[in-house]
């Protein structure tokens, strides 16, 4: 394998040409034909357009809230609710995951609370969160961080207690201080997994900014399906449903990308 | 001799059959199931449904009543899909609806006067539409009867929403005035200022229905019902109305039977309930009960086409319908 290159870069370096060509182009194909099958319920099947639009009134939906900015700035609100909520949520997951894996004590004590940070559903408790911390930003970061933690959390524990003991072993007999088996042992043999938590949460967060707008807000994506919904603008529901697709996809590809960044020198070990 | 006595059997027994045919719907052989969203939970509100359902009306008119407790938005996009043949809606959610291409329509006129009005705290002096400029203004969304029955209020004294500000709280009106957190709050007539009155609040209440006459919660079908079963749309109008007159005429009857049909009532001290039930009632009551006021119609297309909420005109006749109305 060349430097940097992952298992799947490998597997399409080994392929015939032709088969190289058509797996490049393979998810257009999917997504096309998934619009296809859209246009085709919708056409065929009888719902009225309340129920299904077709994909071209979701396209000039989309088309008439972008000129007018609607999409742009409520998008724009929600996207900074994600970014907070992810930011402030993996924070607080990594400083209280790493007491976790070093502290079963602390971990048994505070097992109750964090189970049921996940088990409770958002959903319910959302409408709390709105009475407590008002309707503004602030509510919403805290749904989103609340969302994102758990997992995060989870993954940063494992992680930390998957470095097998023969490292520190090796690290204490050349009398490495606790700052560099942290940055030189502990965090370089905890990323693979925490990151496989930071994808999850990235997606979630994005659930967790529209449950909260959902609510009560007064900008965002999830305010713009609620004034869909309560205008039976079918089209503009799409179009924001959508628009949360793409938000979370982008997310998740970014958080692979860093991956792929970061643990470059995986690939290197194993040649 | 034989054959013309199985001649005669199978006469009787046609005959027999024809008599109880289910196509006229109207005896108690078969009771055609109607399930009927009402956009809220069980509730003294519901107290003529109740009523109706319990002295028999309902089952007179060959109709059996299921209540469903779906969102008044999905309630309307069932019965335009004629996945449902009736419900219990806002007038506002019919002409957003048609404007939408829903072919529901309104058949009965069940609250004459709007039921929402800003409530605030006694000490912000909030007594006039006027008044309300320069306040905050908590709001569930902008969207739904909350909404639009505060706007409305605003252009009755010359206000708009540039006057004020909103703030999109959720359904926490309550909990948002109590706290301060808001100036004033859109509520429903019948529900949040009572309760607010209940634990001790002194409150300014701003009803919607005493300044602008809007089209008002009512029973809406869709045009395929209309025009293949209209019998149906009459008996279940009729029936309905019997149960809003007889909740008017007795209250005390009807909280009695509501205790039947809503959790916990009968447990719960009635001094709220029966303000509810006090407070709906002034809302109902009307020289022809279920009679759609045509102004009412127009004063409602007017506000939303004013807010944005609708892009142009409907036809307003296609809209609602006194055909029924006895």
């Amino acid at each position: 394998m060349q430097k940097n290159e992952t298992m799947d870069t490998n597997l399409i370096r080994n392929l015939p040409r032709a088969a190289k060509r058509s797996y490049r182009w393979l998810g257009i194909i999917s997504i096309v034909a998934g619009l296809i099958a859209w246009w085709a319920v919708a056409r065929f099947s009888g719902l009225p357009a309340f129920v299904l639009p077709s994909p071209l009134q979701v396209w000039q939906r989309f088309l008439v809230s972008l000129s007018d900015g609607e999409l742009a700035q409520n998008t724009a609100v929600t996207l900074l609710e994600i970014l907070l909520g992810l930011f402030s949520g993996t924070l607080f997951a990594i400083v209280l995951g790493y007491w976790l894996a070093k502290s079963l004590t602390l971990e048994k004590f505070l097992s109750p609370y964090l189970v049921a940070s996940q088990a409770v559903p958002l959903v319910a408790i959302a409408p709390l969160l709105v009475i407590w911390f008002g309707p503004g930003i602030f509510s919403k970061v805290l749904i989103c961080a609340l969302i994102v933690f758990f997992p995060v959390l989870v993954n940063t524990v494992v992680g930390l207690r998957a470095v097998p003991t023969a490292y520190y072993d090796l690290m204490h007999s050349l009398r490495a201080s606790r700052r560099q088996i942290l940055f030189h042992l502990e965090i370089p043999a905890a990323l693979p997994i925490f990151l496989g938590g930071l994808r999850i949460g990235a997606t979630l967060s994005v659930i967790g900014a529209v449950v909260g707008e959902l609510v009560g807000a007064d900008r965002g994506l999830g305010v713009l399906i609620n004034v869909g919904r309560g205008t039976y603008d079918t089209p503009m529901v799409f179009v924001a449903v959508f628009t949360l697709i793409a938000l979370a996809l982008s997310l998740y590809g970014i958080v692979a990308w860093i991956e792929r960044r970061l643990l470059a020198w995986q690939q290197i070990m194993e040649l | 001799m034989l054959k013309r006595l199985i001649v005669l059997i199978l006469l009787g027994a046609l005959t027999a059959a024809c008599g109880a045919s289910p196509a006229s719907g109207s005896g108690t052989n078969a009771l055609v199931h109607i399930k009927l969203p009402v956009g809220y939970i069980a509730n003294i509100q519901f107290a003529p449904l109740y009523v109706a359902i319990d002295k028999g009306y309902y089952k007179d008119a060959g109709i059996e009543i299921e209540f469903d407790y779906s969102l008044e938005t999905d309630a309307v996009s069932l019965v335009g899909a004629n996945n449902l043949q009736f419900a219990v809606v806002s007038g506002e959610q019919v002409l957003l609806a048609r404007a939408q291409g829903l072919p529901i329509v309104y058949v009965m006129a069940w609250y004459q006067k709007y039921p929402v009005s800003v409530a605030s705290k006694a000490s912000q002096n909030i007594k006039t539409p006027a008044d309300l400029k320069g306040k905050k203004i908590g709001i569930p969304g902008r969207y739904g009867a909350d909404y639009i029955g505060l706007d409305a209020l605003l252009y009755s004294a010359a206000l708009s929403e540039n006057d004020v500000t909103l703030d999109s709280i959720g359904f926490n009106q309550v909990a948002a005035l109590a706290a301060d957190r808001e100036q004033a709050v859109s509520v429903y007539t019948n529900n949040e200022p009572i309760q607010l009155r209940s634990e001790g609040y002194q409150i300014n209440e701003l009803r919607v229905g005493d300044y602008v006459q809007l089209a008002s919660n009512g029973l809406i079908t869709n045009e395929s019902t209309l025009s293949s079963n209209p019998d149906l749309v009459k008996r279940m109008v009729s029936a309905t109305l019997k149960g809003i007159a007889d909740t008017i005429a007795n209250p005390d009857e009807a909280y009695t039977i509501s205790e039947k049909y809503v959790p916990n009532l009968a447990q719960a001290d009635a001094t709220t309930p029966k303000q509810i039930l006090s407070s709906s009632i002034d809302m109902w009551k009307a020289n022809r009960l279920g009679y759609s006021n045509p102004q009412a119609w127009t004063n409602m297309q007017n506000t939303l086409l004013k807010m944005g909420l609708l892009k142009q005109p409907l036809d307003l006749t296609k809209a609602f319908t006194n055909q029924f109305i006895p």
